[in-house]
């Protein structure tokens, strides 16, 4: 990864649906190789921004920049998990399918997945500790490891950029701390991985840097500058009663990158 | 009863022309593309869609007879079905796109007015008697006995031809209909790929409609996909299972419609894939109604019996026990009888006492059975509490041994954090 050139840059971007703006003027800079976390209140327009980077929703205005180049440029090395509740889970695949799809977009057009592609699904599978359910149908999985069914997806895609958006959602600490510590093995590899995360408690103890949001950018940089009591109240707008407490707890003990 | 009514059909000895060949043969594809094709409508919840699509061709077929000066050319016709089909489809897009017209409310607005419309020009042209309008009708209900040779060997070719595409675009289309986010983030054309494989589902609509007509052929492409479902748990087999249902649909339909004169063959093909569709809702191991009522009963009477048998080892402490003692600590509506098959498989046996009343106790066996039970519940008690994710993936009402689903290895290190979890959070 080049190192002069920052891993997912915003420019001035604007997402509106409708004639309803739900971010505006994000500037946001993240470096390479980090866990980011994008936190903020519900219907902040967390996984919008994602869904903006990704080109999933147009732009009333701005730009965003993925190490460095316009996102059609970089598309290939760009990893997503999507949330949980935007699939079919009684969709007649199984968990292996699944992974493999991860595969399809370097696979390209009319090719099927090989043995090699197999042997990498098996192996993101691995990681994420679902080897032993490969062969099941989807649905049949618990929601935390249906969760970790899309990590291992986002793994085989093999990319240098990851965007996941809610994946601890409905999961229990146990998969939470696995799945983080497969997203600290990304970023040990060099890897900027991009996570929307609702749980203020886990953001000290992970993540590196974080943007706080709510439809605009509230304040960004390392944990411990950002999650102070004024930028949470700015955030939240009095939505947390313990928002203090979080807020001088992280001040305390988070980590500096 | 379709066997039957093809002896009535061809009396023994008798072999079917040419032609009759031809169109059965023509038929069959058409039956199973319809299943083929359907399988991503129905995955990609577009079934009404096509519905849609299928009440406009009558409109469509009525230009291109208009068009054609009063020629009943087949290939004509279908043209212009396809293209009014596709009409309703941009419509739908349309309408979903520029107003705040909800799907399904859009859906039922162009299937209601292309029918009417169809069917005003339909009966315009019939009123005035133009020639060759009297098998416009047709297309209303389907009929195949007019079909040519010439005609079935041209919606065969046309069935062949989508369903070598979907084979074709298989992985694609599977990707864009599971998870349209995640295929659009990874580059690919999404809406391309939806809007091919709507069309492909108007193109078999328009094949299918002399074999099941305007009003039915939605079914024909969509009943076969949800039997076919009933029975895997695979894109890859339920594919051609649907295709497969599909042609027997469509055979059969037109088998029996072939018999008996005047008779539409939409009906008999819609009668023929619900048979085969309410089978398998019914029989299907594992989605089918009877499966899932077995398994509930299975875990309910399997459930009762457990607990009896955990409440019956306590009881044992203090010697025999009666039946009433028993029910009252373990309640619930399948507790008696859970109790008198606990007796008939003897893991429960009589103890006759000086007083004469009936009173029980473990046998050998109903002793080791509930002990195992307590000691497994045990151990998914500490999974439960040590690695929540595996209990709730793993654990079932009928107690299955947690070391032989997580294996040994897993169980110990299970322990061990657990202990762990014990000591740090019990007294210094």
């Amino acid at each position: 990864m080049s190192t002069t050139s920052a891993g997912l840059e915003f420019h001035d971007v604007t997402v509106a649906y409708g004639r309803r703006p739900v971010l505006w003027n994000v500037d946001l800079t993240v470096p390479g190789a980090c866990l980011f976390g994008i936190i903020g209140p519900n219907g902040a327009g967390k996984s919008t921004l994602l869904k903006a980077a990704l080109g999933l929703v147009p732009l009333a205005g701005g730009e965003v920049r993925i190490l460095g180049a316009p996102l059609e440029q970089v598309r290939s090395r760009v990893g997503y998990v999507p949330q949980r509740e935007s699939v079919d889970w009684d969709f007649p695949v199984t968990v292996t399918d699944v992974v493999l799809m991860g595969t399809y977009a370097r696979l390209g057009w009319l090719r099927r997945p090989g043995p090699r592609e197999r042997s990498l699904a098996a192996e993101c599978l691995d990681r994420v500790g679902l080897a032993d359910v490969a062969d099941r149908q989807i649905g049949r999985l618990s929601g935390g490891q249906q969760q970790r069914v899309f990590l291992a997806r986002a793994l085989a895609q093999q990319a240098d950029v990851y965007f996941l958006d809610e994946p601890m959602a409905g999961v229990d600490a146990r998969s939470q701390e696995r799945i983080f510590r497969v997203l600290s093995d990304l970023r040990a590899e060099g890897r900027l991985v991009v996570i929307v995360h609702h749980d203020l408690r886990s953001v000290a103890e992970w993540f590196d840097a974080v943007a706080l949001i709510d439809m605009r950018l509230v304040a960004t940089g390392p944990v411990a500058e950002v999650l102070t009591p004024e930028n949470l109240r700015r955030t939240y707008a009095g939505r947390l009663d313990v928002l203090d407490e979080i807020g001088r707890a992280v001040a305390e003990g988070g980590r500096t990158p | 009863m379709i066997l039957a009514v093809a002896d009535m059909a061809f009396p023994a000895g008798w072999i079917p022309p040419y032609n009759t060949l031809v169109v059965a043969a023509g038929v069959a594809s058409v039956g199973f593309a319809a299943g083929v094709v359907g399988c991503f409508a129905v995955l990609r919840r577009r079934a009404l869609a096509g519905d849609a699509a299928a009440h406009a061709t009558l409109l469509g077929v009525g230009l291109a007879f208009l068009l054609g000066g009063g020629r009943r050319d087949l290939p004509l016709l279908l043209g212009g079905a396809l293209s009014t089909a596709i009409a309703a489809l941009l419509a739908l897009v349309l309408i979903g796109r520029w107003t705040r017209t909800r799907d399904d409310a859009a859906t039922a607005i162009v299937l209601g007015v292309s029918f009417g419309a169809g069917i005003t020009l339909l009966s315009g042209i019939s009123a005035r008697g133009i020639p060759g309008s009297a098998g416009l009708e047709q297309f209303l209900l389907g009929h195949t006995a007019g079909l040519t040779a010439a005609d079935a060997m041209i919606l065969g070719a046309l069935s062949l031809l989508t369903v070598a595409l979907v084979a074709l675009f298989l992985k694609e289309s599977t990707l864009v209909a599971f998870d349209p986010l995640f295929a659009a983030a990874s580059g690919w054309p999404v809406t391309l790929i939806d809007y091919a494989l709507v069309v492909l589902v108007a193109v078999m609509v328009v094949v299918g409609l002399p074999a099941a007509g305007a009003v039915l052929v939605t079914a024909l492409v969509v009943i076969p996909p949800v039997t076919a479902r009933q029975w895997t748990d695979s894109v890859g087999v339920m594919l051609p299972l649907a295709g497969l249902f599909g042609l027997v649909a469509a055979l059969s339909g037109v088998a029996v419609s072939s018999a008996v004169p005047r008779m539409p063959t939409g009906p008999l093909v819609v009668i023929a894939a619900s048979i085969l569709l309410t089978i398998s809702l019914l029989i299907a191991p594992r989605r089918g109604g009877l499966a899932r009522w077995l398994r509930a009963r299975r875990t309910v009477a399997a459930w009762a019996e457990g607990r009896l048998l955990e409440v019956a080892l306590r009881l044992e402490v203090q010697g025999p026990f009666t039946r009433e003692q028993l029910l009252a600590k373990a309640p619930g509506a399948a507790a008696d009888s859970a109790f008198k098959r606990l007796v008939r498989s003897a893991a429960i046996e009589p103890v006759v006492t000086r007083a004469g009343t009936h009173a029980w106790r473990l046998a050998v066996w109903g002793r080791e059975l509930a002990a195992e039970r307590s000691r497994r519940l045990a151990a998914w008690t500490e999974v439960l509490e040590a690695a929540r994710e595996d209990a709730r993936g793993h654990l079932t009402i009928d107690v299955p041994s947690p070391e032989a689903i997580l294996g040994a290895a897993r169980m110990k290190a299970i322990r061990e954090s657990a202990a762990a979890a014990r000591s740090a959070s019990g007294p210094a």
